[in-house]
Parts: C-alpha cells; sequence; structure tokens
C-alpha cells in the first residue's frame, strides 16, 4: 500500500466539481475556486501575518503539508507519436484527427501528508491493514470536519455527491468515495536514513536462473539424442526445468513488486508534535548558545538547568511552535476559528 | 583548439576588470533621453570612443580613460528599440532593480512595502526617483557611461620614484571625456546630475582606496573595511589568450573532478555556449545580445563606524573564549567573516593566526614584528602575490565543516566553489582522523552562478577620517547572461540566506542585513580543545543606495541602436 510509507499516510483525493453553475451564477468550478482563494495562507510571509486567521491546516496537528487545487483537465500532449516508417507501414494517415481524451468535468484534488494516527498522541505505525488506513483516514476526515467544517461545506458543496453530508463521519465515507492511491510518497524528516527495502537480485537470478539453466541443458542433450542423464529422463527433466524456470519468474516478479510496495518503518521522532517541538528547541537553544558561550561551567551548568526546566525538551505538547507560523517569535495567529 | 571571441565586438569592461588593469580612477555619469533622435545621436556620438575588448597592444592602443556604455530597459524603450526586439529582453531586466528590493535585501524583508513605503529614504536621489510609482517615469535612468582613468604617468620610467609619486593622480584625459560627454548633452539628452547622497553630484565619481607607503601615496586593492578586494573574478573562454589562460584559470575557473579550466563563454557574455551546455535565450534579431552582457549596477555604502566597533567588541569576547590576545582576535575575526586575511591570504590555505603572520614576513610585506610594512618594495609584493595564481588556488571541499575557513564566511558565500557537491563526504574520515578530502569534488552547482565583478571602491582616501555618515563603499557592478540566475540568485540564496551554507538564516556577516539575524558561527576543530565561536551583534555595514540593471550591448547592436535600424522581423 504505497499510501503508508515512514508512518505517515500520503493522501491524494480527486473529487469530482459539479458541471454547469446555479441559475444566475459562476460556474461551481470558478465557486471552488473563490473558496479555495479565501483560504486564509499559513503565516509564513509579512504580508500573510496580517490576517487574522492561520491557515485552516493549521488547527490540528495531524497535517504535515496538505493543498488544494483545481484540476480542469488532463494535458493534450498532441498525437500518439510513432516511428515514421511503422507509420507508413501501417498506412496511418496523419491528416485523420486522432480522438482526444478529456475528462468528464474539473476535479477538485486534495493531498495531504498526515501522521498515520487514529488519535492525537499514537505513535507512528510501521505497517498498516489497509483496514487500518481507511480508519486512520476516517479519523483524519473527523478531525477536519471538526476544525475547519465551515471551510470544507463552503468549498465541498461545489462537488459532486457531497450535498447531504452533515457529519464528519459522512464526510469521511464522501472522501473514501474519491481517495486514489498515492504512488509517489516524498518524505524529508530522515535523521538517519533506513533500512532499505533493497531487492535480493543475485538471489531472483539464482532462482529463476537455475531452473533454467537445467531446462534448457536437459532440453539440449536430448536434441542431440541423449535420452537419459543419471538415470533421469531428459525431456522429462527439460520440461520440469522450464516449468519451474516459468513459476520462479512468476513468484520474483510478484516479490519484487511487494517488496517495493512494502512501506518504509517511521523515521526517529518525526510526527508533527515532535517537529514542531524541534523546531522550538532549536531556535531557544541557538539564543542559550547565543547568550552563554564563554560562560564560567558553574554558571553553564545552573542556566542550562534552567532552560531544561523553562522548555522542557520531553514534552512535546507545552512549550512548543504552533502549526502555520514561521517561527514562534514571529506574529502568531488570533484565537479563532 | 581554444575559443576565438571577436574581442572587438565586445566592449572593454567585459572582459577586464580596468582597475587590475592601472586604471584606478572611475566616474559613472547617468543620462535620461527626452527625444529619441537625440538619444541614438548621443549613442552614436559615444559608440565611436568607447573602449572594445581588442587586446592591448597588438590589436588596439591601451587608452588613457576608457568609455564604456549602458541602457536601462527604459533607456532602451526611449531609443526606439522595436517592440518585438523589448519583449525578447528578460523580465527582472525589464522589471529593474527597484521593484526587485525585497528579495535583493535591500529592503526590510519582514515589512510589507505598504507599510514601509518610504523604505528608500537612504538611496540617493538619483535612485530615489528611478521608475519610482507616481513619477510616469520623470525621474528614470536612461544610459549609464562609464569612464575609467590610468594615473597620469607623463611617460616616467617604471618603478621609479616619479612614476610612483604620479600614481594618486588621474590622467587629465578623464577630465577632457567628462567635457566632451557634457557637450553631447541637450533638450533632447539630459545628463542627470543628482549624485551622491546630496544628491548634487554631477557624476558617481569612484577611485581605488590610497595609502601612504613611505610617504609615497599609493593606490591599493583594498575598499573601506581595510580587506583586500577584486582577487578572485571568473575566468571565461577566450578571456585572456592562450598561454595566459593556463594560470589565470587557476582557482578561477571550474574543477570538474581534474584540473582548472576555464569556465563557458556562454554565462558571461550573451550569444555563446554556457555551462549547460546551451545557447542562453535571446531577443531578437539575435544580432542586437550577440556578445553584450547584463549588468547590476549598486552603490554599496560602507558603515565604517558600525563595523569596527563591533568587530572590537565582539573580539573582546573572541579573544577571552580563545584565549589570545586582542590584535591576534581581532584579525583572525576579520579572516573568519571574510575567508581571507585582511591583506588577501585565503584562510583555506592558511588557516591560522602565525602560520600567517609567517607567511607576510617570508614574502616581504610584513616586518620583523609582524605588522604591515609601509614601503613601495613591500606594495609590489603584495600586489603581486594577490594577482598570482596562488592566491586563489583553493578549494573548499576539504573543510567541509569549516574549520578553516567557516561555512557563513562571506568568500565561501560568494564563490562556493566545489563546496556545493552534493556526493562530498562530511565528517571525520576515520582512517586519516581528518577532514574527508573529497578529491573528485566538481564545480557542477557553483558554475551557473558566477559573475564578473566590475567598479571599484568610493569615498575619501583611506587616512581620511569616516564614520557611518560619510561617503565611502563600493560601486558593484555585476555583470553576467542572466540577471536571475546569477547575481540575484547569489544576493538572495548566499548572501541573504544560509541554509546551503546549514547556517539557517544567518546573512552574509559582511553584506548581509543584520537587522533581525545578527548572528555568524566560527566553527573550531574539536582536536583544538577550543568551543566554537557565535557572534552575536552583527549589524547591517553594507547598505545599497541604489542602482538599476543594464544591458551592455555590442559594438554591432550599439551600432544598430544608434542607426535606429534594430530588426526582429
Amino acid at each position: 500500500m504505497p499510501d503508508l510509507d515512514s508512518g505517515h499516510l500520503f493522501l491524494t483525493y480527486l473529487i469530482p466539481i459539479k458541471r454547469g453553475g446555479p441559475r444566475n451564477d459562476v460556474s461551481f468550478k470558478q465557486k471552488v475556486r473563490i473558496e479555495l482563494a479565501r483560504l486564509p495562507p499559513a503565516h509564513q510571509t509579512p504580508a500573510t501575518q496580517k490576517t487574522a486567521y492561520a491557515a485552516p491546516f493549521a488547527r490540528n496537528l495531524r497535517n504535515h503539508f496538505a493543498r488544494m487545487f483545481v484540476l480542469d483537465n488532463v494535458v493534450y500532449n498532441g498525437r500518439n507519436r510513432q516511428n515514421a516508417l511503422v507509420a507508413t507501414v501501417k498506412k496511418v494517415n496523419t491528416i485523420t484527427p486522432e480522438p482526444v481524451d478529456g475528462l468528464r468535468s474539473a476535479y477538485l484534488v486534495f493531498t495531504a501528508d498526515i501522521d498515520a494516527i487514529v488519535k492525537d498522541g499514537d505513535p507512528l505505525p510501521s505497517e498498516l491493514s489497509a483496514d487500518a488506513q481507511r480508519r486512520v483516514r476516517m479519523a483524519y476526515a473527523q478531525t477536519l470536519w471538526e476544525t475547519m467544517g465551515e471551510e470544507i461545506k463552503a468549498i465541498f458543496g461545489n462537488c459532486h455527491g457531497f450535498d447531504g453530508t452533515d457529519s464528519g463521519q459522512a464526510f469521511g465515507a464522501y472522501l473514501e468515495r474519491c481517495h486514489v492511491e498515492t504512488t509517489m510518497p516524498y518524505h524529508d524528516y530522515y535523521l538517519n536514513l533506513p533500512a532499505f527495502n533493497d531487492l535480493p537480485l543475485k538471489g531472483l537470478i539464482v532462482a529463476v536462473g537455475v531452473p533454467a539453466v537445467i531446462g534448457v541443458g536437459a532440453l539440449l542433450l536430448r536434441l542431440f539424442g541423449m535420452s537419459f542423464l543419471l538415470g533421469m529422463n531428459t525431456l522429462v527433466l527439460g520440461l520440469l526445468g522450464v516449468a519451474l524456470t516459468c513459476l520462479a519468474f512468476v513468484l520474483a516478479v510478484r516479490f519484487a513488486i511487494a517488496n517495493g510496495a512494502k512501506p518504509l518503518p517511521p523515521a526517529a521522532h518525526d510526527d508533527l508534535p515532535t517537529v514542531l517541538k524541534a523546531l522550538y528547541i532549536q531556535q531557544r537553544f541557538t539564543d542559550f548558545i547565543a547568550e552563554h558561550q564563554g560562560a564560567a561551567p558553574a554558571t553553564l551548568h545552573a542556566a542550562f538547568g534552567d532552560f531544561l526546566a523553562q522548555h522542557a525538551p520531553a514534552d512535546i505538547t507545552h512549550p512548543t511552535q504552533r502549526p502555520g507560523v514561521i517561527s514562534d517569535r514571529a506574529p502568531q495567529p488570533r484565537a479563532g476559528v | 583548439m581554444a575559443y576565438a571571441l571577436n574581442l572587438h565586438d565586445i566592449q572593454g569592461n567585459v572582459t577586464r576588470a580596468y582597475g587590475r588593469f592601472s586604471f584606478p580612477f572611475a566616474r559613472y555619469f547617468f543620462f535620461q533621453i527626452r527625444h529619441p533622435a537625440a538619444g541614438r545621436a548621443f549613442v552614436d556620438a559615444v559608440r565611436r570612443e568607447v573602449t572594445t575588448s581588442a587586446r592591448w597592444p597588438d590589436e588596439a592602443d591601451k587608452p588613457n580613460c576608457t568609455v564604456n556604455i549602458a541602457f536601462t530597459f527604459m533607456g532602451l524603450y526611449w531609443l526606439e528599440v522595436p517592440n518585438r526586439t523589448l519583449q525578447g529582453m528578460p523580465d527582472v531586466f525589464i522589471s529593474g532593480m527597484r521593484s526587485r528590493a525585497s528579495m535583493l535585501g535591500d529592503r526590510d524583508p519582514t515589512i510589507t512595502a505598504d507599510d514601509d513605503p518610504d523604505w528608500d529614504r537612504d538611496w540617493d536621489p538619483i535612485w530615489q526617483g528611478n521608475r519610482k510609482e507616481g513619477l510616469g517615469g520623470s525621474e528614470d535612468v536612461h544610459i549609464l557611461v562609464t569612464l575609467n582613468a590610468q594615473p597620469d604617468l607623463a611617460g616616467a620610467e617604471p618603478g621609479s620614484q616619479d612614476f610612483l609619486a604620479r600614481l594618486k593622480n588621474p590622467h587629465p584625459d578623464l577630465e577632457a571625456k567628462t567635457d566632451w560627454l557634457r557637450s553631447l548633452t541637450s533638450d533632447g539628452i539630459v545628463l542627470l546630475e543628482r549624485n551622491g547622497k546630496a544628491g548634487d553630484a554631477p557624476f558617481q565619481s569612484a577611485s581605488a582606496v590610497f595609502d601612504d607607503f613611505g610617504g609615497v601615496t599609493l593606490p591599493t586593492a583594498r575598499e573601506h573595511f581595510g580587506f583586500t578586494d577584486g582577487i578572485g573574478d571568473p575566468v571565461f573562454k577566450g578571456q585572456y589568450p592562450p598561454a595566459q589562460e593556463k594560470t589565470a584559470v587557476i582557482g578561477r575557473g571550474k574543477r570538474m573532478g581534474g584540473d582548472w579550466e576555464a569556465l563557458e563563454t556562454g554565462e558571461f557574455i550573451l550569444g555563446h555556449t554556457g555551462e549547460s551546455q546551451e545557447l542562453p535565450p535571446t531577443a531578437m534579431p539575435p544580432e542586437f545580445m550577440q556578445n553584450g552582457t547584463f549588468m547590476a549596477y549598486r552603490k554599496l555604502h560602507e558603515n565604517v563606524a558600525s563595523f569596527q566597533s563591533v568587530v572590537d567588541e565582539e573580539a573582546q569576547g573572541f579573544a577571552t573564549s580563545m584565549a589570545i590576545d586582542e590584535p591576534q582576535a581581532r584579525e583572525t575575526l576579520l579572516a573568519k567573516m571574510c575567508g581571507r586575511w585582511s591583506d588577501g591570504v585565503p584562510l583555506a590555505v592558511v588557516p591560522d593566526y602565525d602560520e600567517w603572520i609567517a607567511f607576510g614576513k617570508a614574502r616581504g610585506w610584513r616586518n620583523e614584528n609582524g605588522s604591515m610594512l609601509m614601503t613601495p618594495d613591500a606594495w609590489r609584493k603584495q600586489i603581486a602575490y594577490i594577482r598570482s595564481a596562488e592566491a586563489s588556488d583553493f578549494r573548499y571541499a576539504d573543510d567541509m565543516a569549516g574549520f578553516k575557513c567557516p561555512g557563513g564566511a562571506h568568500m565561501r558565500r560568494m564563490n562556493t566553489r566545489d563546496y556545493l557537491d552534493p556526493l562530498n563526504a562530511f565528517g571525520i574520515d576515520p582512517e586519516t582522523g581528518k577532514q574527508f578530502e573529497n578529491a573528485g569534488a566538481t564545480h557542477a552547482l557553483n558554475k551557473r552562478r558566477r559573475i564578473l565583478r566590475r567598479g571599484l571602491p568610493y569615498g575619501p582616501p583611506n587616512f581620511e577620517p569616516r564614520d557611518d555618515a560619510s561617503e565611502q563603499g563600493v560601486i558593484m557592478m555585476a555583470m553576467g547572461v542572466d540577471l536571475f540566475r546569477q547575481f540575484e540568485f547569489v544576493q538572495q540564496q548566499w548572501i541573504q540566506y544560509g541554509l546551503d551554507f546549514h547556517q539557517g538564516n544567518n546573512t552574509c556577516p559582511m553584506l548581509g542585513r543584520h537587522d533581525h539575524h545578527t548572528r555568524h558561527m566560527i566553527p573550531s576543530d574539536p582536536k583544538s580543545g577550543k568551543p566554537p565561536y557565535m557572534m552575536t551583534k552583527l549589524k547591517t555595514f553594507v547598505e545599497c543606495r541604489g542602482g538599476d540593471y543594464f544591458f551592455v550591448p555590442s559594438m554591432i547592436a550599439l551600432r544598430m541602436i544608434a542607426m535606429g535600424i534594430v530588426d526582429p522581423t
């Protein structure tokens, strides 16, 4: 399940936007765009720091990254290219237009990287069954509904099949119908690289190659008139070898795919609350160094004791940096919806 | 085969930093076109005097005073360069430098322009009105003409006392050329006489910083903070004759795993292949940009008093922390901020203070006590050293942790050399117990960010007193084919930000803004038993006083502009 990697879910949802628009109004597509444009951004620049509210995704402690955008249609890349000689032989007439593929409606694309947990404070998991992943997604949808339900209704209200959704549970069920597998997760928190799921290529080559060599060898011997080898029928041996080769090949391919789909284990300290705490401690500890360099050992010892008491590095909940701000010194969003 | 350039077609300031070629005096004139035909007539008159890159003395006579010309985007517009050609110009050049101020760190990036509409209050008046909203272009700068003069040697025997004594005065041709430029102005083309802090100077003058060497006033390679400057300019294919190129590229070209090689011409001159092995984009017709380049002209004011007081204060803490005396702490701190010792010796080669003093003694510019010898002979030896390949021949990949030269030091930011090779190993090699050598490290992430540095210091001679308010600094002219990829990238990512060097938000200790981020980290080899030292009191020492982006056309393009026949069809 490529959605799960390193203890995080990399989510992709494709939500169809209603076609057309309400009577005497702009299109549903434009209404989605308007609602997205109205979302407050994170407090990361002097201009955005003036907004009263931070990005709604900063109202929970699951999101590492979230993005919403409108996908109008798929890009048409022109005619399918092919070898000119082949096309000539096949008598392809390039004057005749090829069919152009398109989407039946625009889509709202919603992607998010989240901690794969059901409730705040859970440890990041290494493995999750398909059903457990579904529970994580449902819990995430519930969290979003509780923290940014208003925005969700405003945006998703223009989407196909959303009408009547009135609870976190129903929103989760709606999102489930729009869920597509993420095929390329991206993770950037590694302190130390994990043990990657390397493919045992040599072993697989041996597993497929040995029966292949025996099978083909035996058939060749049969061809040259040698019916028995060490008391075995070379024809039977050859066919057996070929059959084993095919079986080994199929198993090897399935193994390779399964190996590629295996998630990597969570890296140390990379759930969102820990990352935020790390950012906080990093800033405060740099200040501490700047203020105390050159201090006498006893002073330093006492000061560091105060530092530990004040900033509690072991407590990831408090004091810490809030999500959606560039540092805990920057202007913070006012409390609000 | 050596790469041959049409040097007669390229303006001389592109291939030569005049300061290195015995032109220590300069005047920069800014003009505004009021009538296109008058503008073209002016260009036609000036282009006949423009100094090309033709080699002295074989291909051209060495002038007493050079002439070069460049245009802002609005200048090209007023010269009636066709719209189709103008549309092909790069967007940052079209926007101009003022609109890029936030990104360049020329105004406080934590305040929006709406909240600080007066952010350019310290700029020189000539630049305050340039491209400013609401003025309808009435104060725009259109044309820059630069004059660089040799000293008034009057045929004195090189090296003689008379020769040395004459080095402090510019050749009379500088004044004559000034008069000539004035004579070309009219109602249709005016000289903007609003230079300087007071806005009353007819031109921006600049000159090398001079000093007294045993009663003789001689030009130094230093700027007003006291650092030796202008050493490691890039070297590109075709810039030097083949024999000379071999030594010129050492430390100033690129390394791609082997020896030093010249950079591709197309990084600095349009119409030639660049380091991406592609031709840079061009406006139509291609001859318009061929052999031209772009230039960022910036007047950089130096707050000398702030700099000295911060360094003095930090030196006390550094001396205590490192258990050394204060003069040594001060010199070491300066070197750790810059990346070179104040006399130009690179930290990467001579990392230790005692070694550095010994180095200067052995080379003949320091006396027995270790202080600078102020004699013409010592001056000559010092200049010869910084002009030599030796002063540029070093790398950073063998010092990834910055024990010798800190990762955030000025020079290491400006020219990262082989430091940013992503395959470099970081840490201590368990076999040798030293940092990894990274012998095969390349300049791959560096070679597309190089810029040619032209221009000179401005302000009083070295021996006049200066403070933050007095006029001194450097006229910085950064040249390259792509202002965005080269100058702006270095200015934003490497000067005003530190992530590429693992410095977080710490800006360049010398050029960076320090109104919010005031720190510079000086690592220390753990083997020495000394702790690292964090400078914490940095102030903004260098402030932009204005400038703009200019296009420096080839001689062919100048002629086309003057004749009004730029034909993009």
